[in-house]
């Protein structure tokens, strides 16, 4: 199967906020007001960007309470990874092919 | 909990060759291997890649008109050993993303060791350039995997 670029998850980490928000997750699963305090932008904005990462599959959240908690989707997360994985396996097949089929040679050409 | 938001990307391969000539086939003779018309910027349209194995050394391909496209830039260049550089292919050469190239002797032949890592910076780009990558390296990439599955 073609492994598809996560063009979402690219996408939903273009953005500075975003990024400070995933950095926030990365020690477990937080309130919107959690993540609003120190960020620099509007709660209303936090909600906003939190929505487009839930679409775009890099956080899931639940209520606990009254109270909404988000957390990162390692599951996505990783389709980034796998995608640059995949890239790296066929250059590198073609390269131990290239490797071993030419002869040897002490200087560059 | 993940060390890192998205963790470095580790390859290993054995090569049945000297680490010499396995270093000066991945840089010199990256065109005996790399699979240009699908792992390109221009795709069908690049004729070659370009690896100056020095340090500061660019990394480009080039079309069939003579334009040349920067993919990174060498960081760290000792060979037979190492090869670190820049990637940003298609992208904003501003946030790149590195690669760490390993050669180390073994009985057998080379150990070839990659890293690809520095993604959080990717992030960075990611929205400006989803362009890019759409008609770029995805594309490609796809349309290789199609190719050859």
């Amino acid at each position: 199967m073609v492994t598809k670029a996560p063009d979402k998850i690219l996408d939903a980490l273009g953005d500075g906020t975003r990024r400070a928000i995933v950095e926030r997750l990365r020690s477990g699963p937080r309130s919107v007001a959690q993540l609003h305090a120190g960020l620099g932008v509007s709660r209303p904005a936090v909600s906003k960007h939190l929505r487009l990462m839930k679409e775009a599959g890099l956080v899931t959240d639940r209520p606990i309470g009254t109270q909404r908690f988000y957390q990162l989707n390692l599951e996505e997360l990783a389709k980034l990874q796998a995608w640059v994985d995949r890239f790296w396996d066929t250059a590198l097949d073609r390269f131990k092919k290239a490797a071993e089929a030419r002869p040897p040679r002490k200087e560059k050409s | 909990m993940m060390e890192t938001t998205v963790a470095p990307v580790r390859k290993q391969i054995d090569i049945s060759c000297t680490p010499e000539h396995a270093f000066a086939t991945f840089t010199d003779g990256i065109n005996d291997w790399w699979p240009l018309a699908v792992h390109s910027i221009g795709g069908t349209d690049a004729t070659r890649a370009v690896i100056e194995a020095r340090s500061g050394g660019r990394i480009y391909e080039v079309s069939s008109a003579g334009d040349e496209s920067l993919w990174g830039t060498v960081l760290e260049c000792d060979p037979p050993n190492r090869l670190v550089f820049s990637w940003h292919p298609g992208t904003d050469p501003s946030t790149p993303t590195e690669v760490e190239i390993r050669f180390e002797a073994t009985d057998a032949g080379t150990r070839v060791e990659l890293e690809h890592r520095n993604w959080d910076r990717l992030g960075a780009r990611a929205a400006s350039t989803r362009e890019s990558y759409d008609s770029g390296w995805v594309g490609v990439l796809a349309a290789y995997e199609r190719a050859v599955a």
